[in-house]
């Protein structure tokens, strides 16, 4: 209840707050009358002023802020000018090109020129060294009023960077109490411990110091944690210094001196406690956060695999060109993008809604073209199919490659970028939640498909027996062809769907994706969909969790990974030959 | 005899015992089951093949013989119970192990290597040169050459001699497995349906090789042809639904009345 | 006739095939008496003859004669290298039916053991380590300082120092890469992997390490690959005589390697390696122990593409991991089925072919509409691989004996 109380009152004030600031920008003068008083003969005005502009909340004052630090504002017939540029004529007579103190425009004389002002006819306002630094730490505060979250959470963070601006220590306490966003508020809380405890020594005061380590622990602040280990480092330094203890001294019988030892201990302990929390927590954030980014790579996988089982198990054909049916997939993406004029600054986000029908439909189609050409040749002879279709994909990419050239840019659509942050510090970037569900979805469909409609009855019929299949009246032929297609369409549904994850050029199929996606194959059996399905999310997640293992500062990496994977899944086959869900019984031997 | 006669036989040796295989029996199945997905294509609680006998084995469709085949191949494992053969148990043992103990097999469908002529096949088959290096730098000897001839004349291939074995005809492919498996001179042949898609001639001729073969071999022959069986004039049993229903000469399981309904009278 | 083959021997279809095979039957027969006739066996005799002389005599007199460059001899010295591999490839593939698409990962094993060589050998002088080995300067230039290493630091790596002499090298040029043949094939062939999904394992493993060997902290040049080779057993190899030299080696090699396979191929193990390819099963019914043979030849096949390598990389000047790329592992594939496959002496044919083809249309032509790219090749490549199956399953020997059965 006074949660919800704080929350309205808090909503109250800023809404007032933000009329009065629109008051303010709408009312320029305001402004222009307090860059004025910049001028004022006397130094507490001038400060006054200072501060008055920081708290306005308007971006367009720190331009202003840092142009009166370095001295670019002069006096001109007792108005306030803004000379960031000087010419000279033939005579070297230095002229000034005035500015406007707002907007920074130059002012334009009665002839349309920009108005030059000899040098002699201004008066330099040259701040003192204090008012310097304090407009310096003002440009920040300039953020914290500002009524845009993003803004206010930026400039919370910068106060918080080294070296700390002290000045703005009264208003994140404020704004760590009362903003109405939590992100903010622990931002500002994070950064207020972090200026604090650059301010505190652990000489001077160690309790107080050691109580901000060990709070900065307690919020997990991923910031602090450099600044902990340089610290802790500097501790250590003095600990390796210190003479070891006698083993079994008694804690009463210790000497001044090793008291002081004692104390270096503990404050190392403090530290370390502190680190380790951090740790703790940002590696478990970490770990959740990679089997995400596993999740979605492997939903890409699968949607890639369920495409080469299914045309595996109907006609015994393995389709190296199934990477490429991605990659123009991913290519029909980019199209829509241009035909809807995309762009980051200029987004038409209904791009990607066309965009998914289109790369099902393009991917398609020559799916179907490949089926038609050369695949339908090569029933139930795998190894030939793998090499004529191979060759297909070299046309398809070098087809490509002369229309698009090497790199092209697909850029997200703004509900895809950015991400949400479940728990501190754990973003779940919604590019990777669209293609999981994308992935879950196409699954269903299969399965519904393959289960519950006349057409995967005829699917799983020709699959089954083909020749039994014929001779009761399914055109096995047309069965083919369509699973065929709808197995490339699959693809290039991945290929639109990675497109908001990862980069894309004509030979992305053939150099991440098609053995990967085999291996899927290879790992699940070709049997059953489920088997894709496990083994997909199975390879992504391992993929992604054995990347960033290591042993000390040796990381696994990327690479490394893909090694190890292929070592599990060489080793997973000597169990299962056939995959995690093999066909039984007879049909085993086809 | 009947079933609970045999069975009772059976029981009054252990199998384990090693007498026992070397006296009477060159193969034991005990208590073999073999289940696939919960069904269950194969329940024996026993069976044993004498030596030198030729044992013929009929049953419907999915009556389970070839399961047996491959359970005592080795191509499928039980999922309970024990194959001793030859003194030994090879439950657990390779196909390629359990052929270099003495078990040939002909399947089904005849299975020899199309690309290679029927003289290639049958120099395959020669029992003794399974290692790496024999197959390098070995060739074969003069008499083996006879011995491969001699049964190739038996069956009369020697004019399809060097003729690739996609080429010959499905009687002819018959034929040569059945000679490569007679050539490998195992201690036991498993003959999966020797008969199917021959002529009656040929039929006829396949039979007189099996009993050919009884002198010195012991044979399991599988079948569904049963003018085939009658021919063979041998102890048969009779499987349906994985379990032996009857055994016994032809003549007295033709009469089994629980055979006529599941098998005979259809 | 492998489609034959195929249909043929799947269980499923006992009996659809009778009518056929008779008619077959005759189709062969009538083959066969035109390809026996008087003409092909004067072929078959002396055109095997004829191509050593060309290759051993003709050509080298040639470049002596001014009538070809070295670079041609070179070229083709490159492709006979080329032509090792295939032949390698043909009996593991062709004979034995296991597709195996890491051939060029084993060739890149002897390519870079010798390059280790020819780089100990090489390039400027005076970059000597702590140990008092002279750093090779591909190495050098690229080397992997960890942090807090200066330039003074680097060191030859352990696994670099076998290959300062040239008898080791050669040795472990073969040993490598049968080794590693040897361990692939055993943890695919005894789990029974077959087929597809052999090729795709293989090619799996060729990707790996691939990537492994770009790797710049192994060590190993990274992408930029083993260079400033100098000399060869103290011949420099930019003179001409010594790259006729090689061409010749190779050539000698490439006959010797036919000849050895060949000679598997004729013994009882090549029939048993046929009967793998027709039905490994039945086979394993007959008492063999088909993975052991297939390791043979694939470890043997393995080693013949390690001794590719060792001949290409002193030819070419430079060995860098683009040729261990998966491309690379199917181009071998691809020369060996417009070769013909399941015949040696189309494995050779193919490499060369295909590769002077290669050699043909990436050079920039101006034909009378529009000017040819030497980026094309890849449309003619991928032809050539839809082309072979679909078209010419026998490839460029089948189509020879036809055509030498037709000269009649």
């Amino acid at each position: 209840m006074l949660r919800l109380f704080r929350i309205i009152a808090f909503a109250l004030i800023k809404i007032l707050g933000a009329l009065s600031l629109c008051a303010a920008q709408g009312d320029d003068a305001f402004i222009r009358s307090e860059i004025r008083k910049l001028a004022d003969e006397d130094v507490i005005s001038r400060k006054a002023a200072i501060m008055t502009l920081a708290k306005s909340g308007d971006l367009r004052v720190e331009p202003i802020l840092e142009s009166y630090r370095l001295g670019e504002f002069y006096l001109w017939n007792g108005e306030m000018v803004l000379c960031r540029e000087t010419v000279e004529d033939e005579d070297f007579n230095e002229f000034c090109l005035l500015s406007d103190v707002l907007t920074a425009e130059p002012i334009l004389g009665a002839d349309g020129e920009p108005t030059q002002i000899p040098l002699e006819e201004l008066e330099e306002i040259s701040p003192s060294r204090a008012e310097r630094k304090l407009a310096n730490s003002a440009k920040f505060l300039v953020r914290l009023s500002s009524p845009e979250p993003e803004v206010r959470m930026s400039g919370a963070k910068k106060c918080g960077d080294p070296p700390g601006i002290i000045e703005a220590v009264a208003q994140l306490e404020e704004m760590a109490q009362n903003d109405p966003v939590k992100k903010i508020r622990y931002i500002a809380k994070e950064s207020l411990l972090l200026i604090r405890l650059s301010r505190t020594s652990l000489e001077q005061d160690p309790d107080a110091h050691l109580e901000i380590v060990r709070e900065l622990g307690e919020i997990k602040s991923l910031r602090g944690l450099p600044r902990l280990q340089e610290m802790f480092d500097k501790l250590m330094v003095k600990v390796e210094a210190l003479p070891d203890f006698e083993e079994g001294t008694d804690i009463e019988d210790l000497e001044p001196a090793d008291e002081k030892a004692l104390g270096i201990y503990k404050y190392a302990i403090a530290y370390k406690y502190a680190m380790n929390q951090i740790n703790s927590y940002q590696g478990l954030v970490g770990g959740v956060g990679n089997i995400f980014r596993g999740l979605s790579l492997g939903s890409v996988l699968i949607l890639m695999a369920l495409g080469l089982a299914i045309t595996f198990g109907l006609m015994g054909v393995i389709n190296m060109a199934h990477g490429e049916l991605m990659m123009i997939g991913a290519y029909a993406t980019f199209e829509m993008q241009r035909l809807f004029g995309h762009t980051p600054d200029n987004s038409s986000d209904w791009y990607y809604v066309a965009a998914l029908p289109a790369a099902f439909l393009a991917a398609a189609f020559v799916g179907y073209l490949i089926e038609v050409l050369v695949v339908r040749h090569l029933y139930r002879r795998p190894l030939e199919s793998l090499l004529a279709t191979w060759g297909i994909g070299l046309l398809l990419i070098q087809l490509v490659r002369l229309r698009y050239g090497d790199n092209i840019g697909v850029n997200a659509p703004t509900w895809a970028r950015g991400g949400l942050e479940v728990v501190q510090d754990l973003i779940v970037p919604y590019s990777r939640c669209f293609i999981i569900l994308l992935c879950g979805l196409c699954v269903l469909l299969i399965y519904y498909l393959m289960n519950h409609t006349k057409v995967g009855l005829r699917m799983r019929a020709t699959m089954q027996n083909r020749n039994m299949a014929n001779s009761m009246g399914v055109n096995t032929q047309r069965v083919d062809r369509y699973t065929f297609a709808f197995g490339s369409g699959i693809a290039g549904v991945a290929g639109c769907a990675w497109t908001l994850i990862g980069g894309v050029t004509p030979d992305m199929g053939q150099t991440n994706f098609i053995i990967d996606s085999f291996l899927v194959v290879v790992t699940g059996g070709v049997g059953e969909l489920i088997g894709v399905i496990c083994a997909g999310l199975g390879i992504g997640v391992l993929m992604k969790v054995i990347e960033p293992l290591g042993i000390g500062s040796v990381v696994v990496g990327a690479i490394w990974a893909k090694i190890l994977l292929l070592i599990i899944i060489v080793g997973f086959i000597q169990f299962k030959p056939a995959g995690l869900f093999a066909p039984k019984g007879r049909l085993s031997d086809v | 005899m009947n079933k609970a006669q045999r069975i009772a036989e059976y029981k009054e040796y252990s199998p384990r015992d090693s007498r026992f295989t070397e006296e009477r029996y060159l193969l034991f199945l005990e208590d073999i089951t073999a289940v696939f997905d919960g069904f269950k294509a194969l329940d024996i609680e026993a069976l044993g093949i004498e030596y030198n006998e030729l044992r013929v084995i009929i049953g419907p469709n999915g009556a389970g013989k070839t399961t047996l085949c491959d359970v005592v191949s080795g191509k499928t494992r039980p999922t309970t119970g024990s194959v001793f053969f030859d003194g030994g148990d090879i439950t657990q043992q390779t196909e390629a192990e359990i052929a270099l103990r003495g078990i040939g097999r002909k399947f089904q469908t005849p299975t020899v290597f199309d690309s290679l002529t029927t003289y290639e096949n049958m120099e395959l088959a020669l029992p003794g040169h399974y290692r790496l290096w024999s197959n390098l730098f070995g060739s074969t000897t003069k008499a083996q050459r006879e011995q491969i001839m001699h049964i190739l004349e038996r069956v009369g291939l020697t004019d399809a001699l060097h003729r690739e074995a996609k080429y010959l005809s499905h009687g002819q492919r018959q034929w040569l497995a059945i000679s490569t498996l007679i050539l490998s001179d195992p201690k036991l042949l498993l003959v999966d349906e020797p008969a199917a898609g021959l002529t009656d001639a040929e039929t006829a001729l396949t039979a007189e090789l099996l009993l050919e073969l009884k002198d010195d071999h012991t044979l399991i022959v599988i079948e569904h042809d049963m003018d085939f069986v009658r021919q063979l004039d041998s102890f048969v049993t009779v499987l349906n639904e994985g379990v032996i229903m009857a055994e016994g000469m032809m003549h007295e399981v033709q009469k089994n009345e629980e055979v006529i309904e599941a098998y005979l009278g259809r | 006739m492998f489609r034959k083959a195929a249909i043929t021997h799947a269980n499923s279809q006992p009996v659809e095939t009778d009518e056929e095979n008779l008619w077959q039957d005759k189709k062969i027969e009538a083959e066969r008496g035109l390809v026996n006739g008087e003409l092909s066996i004067f072929f078959r005799r002396y055109v095997p003859w004829a191509l050593l002389f060309v290759g051993l005599v003709v050509i080298p007199s040639f470049y002596y004669l001014g009538l070809i460059t070295i670079g041609t001899v070179n070229m083709l010295g490159r492709y006979m290298a080329f032509a090792i591999v295939a032949v390698g490839l043909d009996l593991i593939w062709g004979y034995t039916g296991i597709l195996s698409l890491c051939q060029a990962f084993f060739f890149a094993l002897g390519g870079y053991a010798m390059g280790m060589y020819l780089a100990h050998h090489g390039g400027p002088e005076g970059i000597i380590d702590a140990n008092n080995w002279k750093i090779p300067a591909c190495l050098y230039v690229v080397y992997p300082y960890k942090v807090g290493e200066i330039p003074g630091d680097a060191l030859v790596p352990w696994f670099w120092k076998p290959f300062y002499t040239l008898p080791i090298t050669l040795v472990l040029g073969l040993l490598i890469p049968g080794i590693a043949a040897l361990a692939i094939g055993y943890f695919g062939f005894k789990s029974r992997v077959r087929g597809v999904y052999f090729a795709i394992l293989t090619q799996a493993i060729t990707v790996a390490g691939w990537l492994v060997f770009c790797m710049n902290n192994m060590k190993l040049c990274g992408t930029n690959g083993l260079t400033r080779f100098d000399r060869i057993a103290g011949f420099k190899l930019t003179t001409p005589h010594v790259k006729v030299s090689l061409y010749v080696i190779t050539l000698l090699a490439l006959v010797g390697v036919y000849a050895l396979c060949k000679q598997v191929v004729k013994s009882r193990l090549g029939r048993i390696l046929i009967a793998i390819r027709d039905d490994e099963t039945t086979l394993r019914f007959s008492g063999y122990k088909p993975y052991i043979y297939k390791l043979f030849a694939f470890g043997l096949a393995g080693m013949i593409a390690g001794l590719g390598g060792m001949l290409y990389a002193p030819q070419m000047g430079i060995f860098t991991p683009t040729n261990m790329e998966a491309g690379a592992s199917i181009l071998v594939v691809i020369w060996v089925a417009v070769g013909g496959r399941g015949a040696l002496s189309g494995a050779i044919l193919g490499t060369l072919g295909v590769n002077l083809l290669y050699n043909f249309f990436t050079s920039e032509k101006n034909l009378l509409l529009f000017t040819w790219r030497a980026e094309y090749w890849q449309f003619i490549l991928g032809g050539l691989f839809i082309g072979v199956v679909l078209l010419f399953p026998g490839g460029l020997i089948d189509l020879w004996h036809r055509l030498v059965g037709k000269a009649k």
